[in-house]
């Protein structure tokens, strides 16, 4: 209980100085967001993005054994220093079993570059003969992302927030992966169709596995809570039911900082701890794909 | 100019405690409403509700309320309000238990919340903040399944209203902020705004007509509209 007083006085301070903090050269909030948000609403991100996957289409990747591996990170939050996020780009790509990565958003804390994001990712050798850079590295946008107009850089530098791809192993077995949009919240009403129909189809393929990936988290179970908003409630059991239904095995999220497991009508939700250079346990998740998946958390020094 | 709308915005919550003013008394007459509203929102699309409440003041320090509510949406919710009051040389002081379950059958789950809050009513303003939590349940849930049913176990839940007459009067208007009414407990971080009035014909008649705005993503900090509702109704006190 006391602690439960504790977060609701803290979760106030940080509103009210969140409000104080909004303003200035090294704003790390855009307050004003909170009734008239200063990048596009999910329907026209979605549209942004669709475009995009219309040009390029829709990701296969190749994995070099039936059993691989996945590196997710989440909520990194760059701002003055990348320290954690080189350890990580360092980690995935050094592990020969490892195809992609996924990062599932709060990339940069408010009005980082992106560019400096893209350098930590740019030197490395593997880099130069992989005709997209982008390819290994899926990322999917958080509402820090957005903040101060800043989706027009996410966009500039990762093309698509709303998408998905295949990974096909040597045996020819199938995994999909559904990216989706939750940067304000909500999925929208043209992007929660895409998932309808993106769904509908992918039941009618031979899938091994369907994960889904975004930024917001589900669930509301502890008090690690106290500073993170989720989805209406209506669009929680109306994303649940249509997951859970259509064969999804994982959920992935962020958003929330904290590490959360929760089983829910044969689906795992996971919640990926927050892996920002200012936190004092920050981890990744490593995932292997296999005939089950399999996870495991690292922590990040 | 979106600062300069943050501001008033702000300054407006600040300075509505400056609306305080005497002692609201408790309504003693057993009441019956029954309301029916259009509503839209990003998920459902179009839909209507259709409310029946009653309202039960047991004696002059304990109330009880029950609202049933169903929808064209499939989801249908029954809630129950306890409500031990206290007057005070200004206000009353009041503590509202408050259960709900709530089947949204289109999508299979289902939930039960349980807020408890202390609130302050005056005649122009009423302060509410409590905490809930809410138990999400599959249907059909069985009990064979690794799968539990998911407990939110602690929410913060709060209200501030302001109307612009005493709450006696015969007619009012009155402006909302809150995550929670008689038909859903919101999370914390998911207000809704209310606009709504009512107007008394007679002893026994009021005809009431609100609006209700849910909007998505204020505190991811890129708001925008995800829902409304439109709801008209009357209410006979016996």
């Amino acid at each position: 209980m006391k602690k439960n007083i504790q977060i609701s006085l803290g979760s106030l301070f940080l509103v009210l100085g969140s409000i104080f903090t909004a303003c200035g050269p090294d704003a790390r909030l855009d307050m004003v967001g909170m009734f008239a948000g200063s990048s596009p609403i999910i329907d026209k991100r979605f549209e942004q993005s669709m475009e995009y996957n219309k040009q390029a289409g829709y990701a296969t990747i190749q994995a070099l054994t039936d059993d691989y591996h996945v590196y997710v990170c989440t909520d990194t939050h760059i701002h003055k220093t990348r320290k954690r996020w080189e350890y990580f780009i360092d980690a995935y790509r050094a592990d020969l079993l490892c195809p992609l990565a996924v990062h599932l958003g709060d990339i940069i804390d408010a009005t980082t570059d992106f560019g400096y994001i893209e350098e930590a990712l740019a030197p490395h050798p593997l880099a130069a003969i992989l005709p997209n850079k982008t390819d290994t590295l899926m990322a999917v946008c958080g509402n820090h992302d957005i903040y101060f107009k800043q989706w027009e850089q996410y966009i500039k530098t990762f093309k698509t927030s709303s998408y998905y791809f295949v990974v096909k192993t040597p045996t020819s077995k199938k995994d999909l992966f559904v990216v989706f949009d939750s940067a304000d919240g909500t999925v929208g009403k043209k992007q929660l169709t895409w998932l309808r129909e993106t769904l509908a189809w992918a039941e009618k393929q031979d899938f091994r596995h369907i994960v889904a990936c975004t930024h917001t988290n589900f669930f509301k179970r502890d008090n690690s809570q106290g500073h993170s908003s989720n989805f209406t409630q209506e669009e929680t059991y109306a994303l649940l039911n249509l997951f859970t239904s259509s064969g999804v095995d994982m959920l992935w999220s962020g958003h929330d900082h904290s590490r959360e497991i929760t089983q829910v009508n044969g689906m795992t939700s996971i919640v990926v701890d927050s892996m920002k250079d200012e936190d004092k346990e920050p981890y990744y998740m490593l995932v292997t794909m296999g005939e089950k998946i399999d996870y495991k958390f690292v922590a990040v020094p | 100019m979106k600062k300069i709308f943050f501001i008033v915005a702000l300054c407006s919550l600040l300075l509505a405690p400056a609306a305080m003013a005497q002692v609201q008394p408790s309504d003693s007459q057993y009441a019956v409403s029954l309301h029916v509203g259009y509503a839209h929102n990003l998920t459902y699309g179009s839909y209507a509700n259709f409310d029946i409440d009653a309202y039960m003041p047991i004696n002059p320090y304990f109330e009880m309320q029950a609202n049933v509510r169903t929808s064209t949406a499939n989801v249908h919710t029954f809630g129950v309000q306890l409500r031990p009051n206290f007057a005070l040389p200004v206000g009353e002081l009041y503590v509202e238990d408050r259960l709900m379950l709530r089947f949204a059958q289109r999508d299979s789950y289902r939930d039960f919340v349980h807020a408890i809050s202390l609130g302050y009513m005056m005649q122009y303003v009423n302060v509410q903040v409590g905490m809930s939590n809410r138990i999400i349940t599959p249907l059909p849930y069985t009990n064979h399944s690794e799968d539990g049913m998911i407990l939110e176990p602690f929410d913060v839940v709060y209200r501030v209203e302001a109307f612009v007459r005493p709450q006696t009067s015969s007619w009012n208007i009155s402006l909302c902020f809150s995550n929670m009414d008689n038909y859903q407990v919101e999370r914390m971080w998911q207000p809704m705004f209310y606009l709504g009035g009512w107007y008394d014909m007679n002893e026994h008649w009021r005809v009431r007509l609100s609006g209700k705005m849910k909007l998505a993503g204020m505190f991811h900090l890129n708001a925008h509209y995800y829902g409304a509702e439109l709801r008209v109704g009357a209410e006979y006190r016996f």
